[in-house]
């Protein structure tokens, strides 16, 4: 390393050619290794993409692209009722899984840090639901679910006096049952990584907020959140991504986006329009609509300084409101 | 209970001398409670499931409902079990799964080896490529993907059928942006001393990783293995679309066509795929025992600091 600097500086300048061989001598090693990552990268994430947005602007005989088409394809998936349907579905689903599972996993995984007695029971109980493989989960819950005023749930809810309830054939309810269904499957598994992220925290650090006089609830507030902020900001965001891509679960559980495609989401619309309606092109537009949505959120998320003026501004209307009432 | 283990815990937001005062042991009931109901939360309905698999069509249904069948016999699950030939499935997903699980860590931990220690010019203008692709999901983009994956098949052809329908779901799985950001932060987190030090000793760059990133990264290699496992368990869209063949089908397609196809093939109730559900998830049961450790210990903090 030592050596190549030392000759680097040695040589002319001007000497392009000789520079770019420094270049590959000195990175064919690097390069070689990322190699096979970035060609399985390439072939299953960035071709198919770019091929996608490329088909979407195409009419397709199957599923192969011919002749350009302009936005053709994009306006006659809005012209489809069900479109908007599904957009505004996939913006419910993550409204729900914001207020049902965010806060879920951060508590569990507050608690199992906290806790001295039976940890490994906790942990591996919470944890159980994620090692049950998805189609299995969504089956069991659509089964949980059942309308029938004398099955299971029903049964459970006529105990604390609460009136049968049709579940998943309501169209008010469907979205937030798929949400606690997939939250039940998820939030142990990311409660484990909030845990991870708590034991990080080192036991000096409690240790000085104390000596400073920092109650727990002080404690909390300085300590613990500053040092899990930014797993919980990743965790948020890949919750949103995640949450976007839901597909199998409507699928499952309501037969393909039912009732009435109260819960039919973007993802599995464009996999319905290339499977099931035999339309590839109309597939690649929702798929592009969807990518775009996504990249547009993740953008305007991950700038940090919209975002803290954003929750400055909050903040700043809570004290006042909290002011006034006093 | 053993109230003793409060006088001694030293760390945590709430220490010994927390747990001095009364309020503090009130709390840490509640918090106690309140993780034993999440346990009964996440337990209760897979028993529910397990319960139920063992009462009959007829019994599924009936008013007023009753909890347990009227008997347990193991039989049945045996008799489902050889209906279905299950086990056929089982070792169809086993070979997808480790498959998936070897590529998800060589594939994403080298090339995270890259962008985090060795950064070869141009690692930067990759990762971004990455970050991107990882925003967007690959489903979005599910004709070409699957036109994609039918071309990978054209490379293997002439190899055995098995081998075809499963390498591109193995494969696929050596392409995955959050393992690989796992990877490069676990490895930006070891002592840049150690590779001064085995480059001096003259170690390859591709030896360094094997000798002592690999060594250094048990924890976190273990939390990606385990994550592609279950991922891969429970991996459905693409193994439906690709796996046509019903005797290369993984557990959850046969079962989403067990599902899908229930009221049309005789015998088959809903009594038997919840008998169904239940045997797919023994095995994962067991697979989590035996990982119980690994899966649940504390992955992150056990490894090395500066």
């Amino acid at each position: 390393m030592k050596k190549e600097e030392a000759s680097e500086k040695l040589i002319d300048r001007s000497a392009l050619s000789y520079k770019a061989l420094t270049t590959v001598k000195k990175n064919w090693g690097g390069w070689l290794i990322m190699l096979p990552g970035i060609i399985l990268f390439a072939f299953f994430v960035w071709i198919p993409l770019i091929t996608n947005i490329k088909l979407s602007f195409q009419e397709t005989v199957g599923f192969t692209g011919s002749g350009f088409v302009g936005f053709d394809n994009y306006i006659r998936v809005m012209d489809n009722p069900i479109f908007w349907k599904a957009l505004t579905n996939t913006f419910k689903y993550a409204f729900w899984s914001v207020i049902i599972g965010f806060l879920v996993p951060i508590v569990l995984g507050l608690f199992l840090s906290e806790v001295v007695h039976f940890k490994g029971l906790f942990r591996v109980g919470i944890y159980f639901p994620a090692i049950i493989s998805g189609i299995a989960v969504v089956i069991m819950w659509t089964y949980i679910f059942n309308p029938n005023p004398g099955a299971v749930m029903n049964v459970l809810l006529g105990v604390f006096g609460i009136a049968p309830s049709s579940f998943l054939s309501s169209q008010e309810m469907v979205i937030p049952l798929i949400v606690i269904t997939m939250t039940w499957k998820g939030a142990g598994a990311t409660a484990l990584i909030y845990l991870s992220a708590l034991q990080n925290i080192g036991d000096a650090q409690y240790e000085a907020a104390r000596i400073d006089g920092a109650n727990a609830l002080q404690r909390i507030r300085y300590v613990t959140l500053p040092h899990i902020w930014p797993t919980v900001k990743m965790l948020f965001i890949l919750q949103i991504i995640s949450i976007f891509q839901i597909f199998y679960e409507p699928l499952v559980m309501t037969g393909g986006g039912g009732p009435n495609g109260a819960s039919v989401s973007l993802l599995l619309l464009s996999y319905q329009y290339a499977f099931e309606m035999g339309d590839a092109s109309a597939s690649a537009a929702v798929g592009v609509i969807l990518s775009l949505i996504i990249i547009v959120l993740t953008v305007v998320y991950l700038k940090p300084k919209g975002i803290t003026n954003f929750l400055g501004k909050i903040k700043n209307g809570i004290v006042k409101a909290v002011k006034k009432c006093k | 209970m053993q109230i003793n283990r409060l006088r001694t815990k030293t760390g945590g937001i709430l220490n010994f001398s927390d747990y001095k005062k009364p309020v503090f042991k009130v709390v840490y009931i509640v918090i106690l409670a309140i993780l034993f109901i999440a346990v009964l939360t996440a337990l209760i309905p897979p028993l529910w499931l397990f319960i139920s698999g063992f009462k009959d069509a007829s019994e599924l249904e009936s008013t007023p409902y009753h909890l347990f069948p009227e008997m347990f016999s193991i039989a049945k699950i045996a008799e489902v079990w050889k209906a279905i030939d299950f086990g056929k499935y089982f070792v169809n997903t086993l070979i997808v799964v480790v498959g998936a699980v070897l590529c998800s860590v060589v594939f994403n931990g080298l090339l995270a080896y890259a962008f985090a220690i060795i950064k070869p010019k141009g690692h930067k203008f990759f990762f971004a490529l990455v970050m991107l692709g990882y925003m967007i999901p690959a489903i979005a983009s599910i004709v070409p993907l699957y036109k994609e994956i039918m071309n990978v098949r054209l490379l293997f052809d002439g190899a055995a059928e098995w081998l075809t329908g499963y390498a591109p779901l193995w494969l696929i799985f050596g392409a995955n942006a959050f393992y690989l950001i796992m990877f490069k932060n676990y490895f930006e987190s070891l002592p840049k001393a150690l590779f001064e030090a085995a480059r001096i000793d003259g170690c390859s760059k591709l030896g360094m990783f094997f000798k002592v990133v690999v060594p250094l990264s048990r924890p976190i290699i273990g939390v990606v293995a385990i994550f592609t496992m279950t991922a891969a368990w429970s991996d459905f869209l693409l193994p439906y679309l690709i796996l046509q063949d019903d005797s290369l089908m993984t557990v959850m397609v046969k079962i989403y066509n067990l599902q899908a196809t229930m009221g049309t093939v005789m015998g088959f109730g809903p009594d038997r795929l919840l008998m169904v559900l239940t045997i797919s998830i023994l095995p994962q049961i067991v697979l989590f025992a035996l990982f119980q450790r690994q899966i649940t210990a504390n992955a992150v903090s056990s490894g090395i600091k500066e």
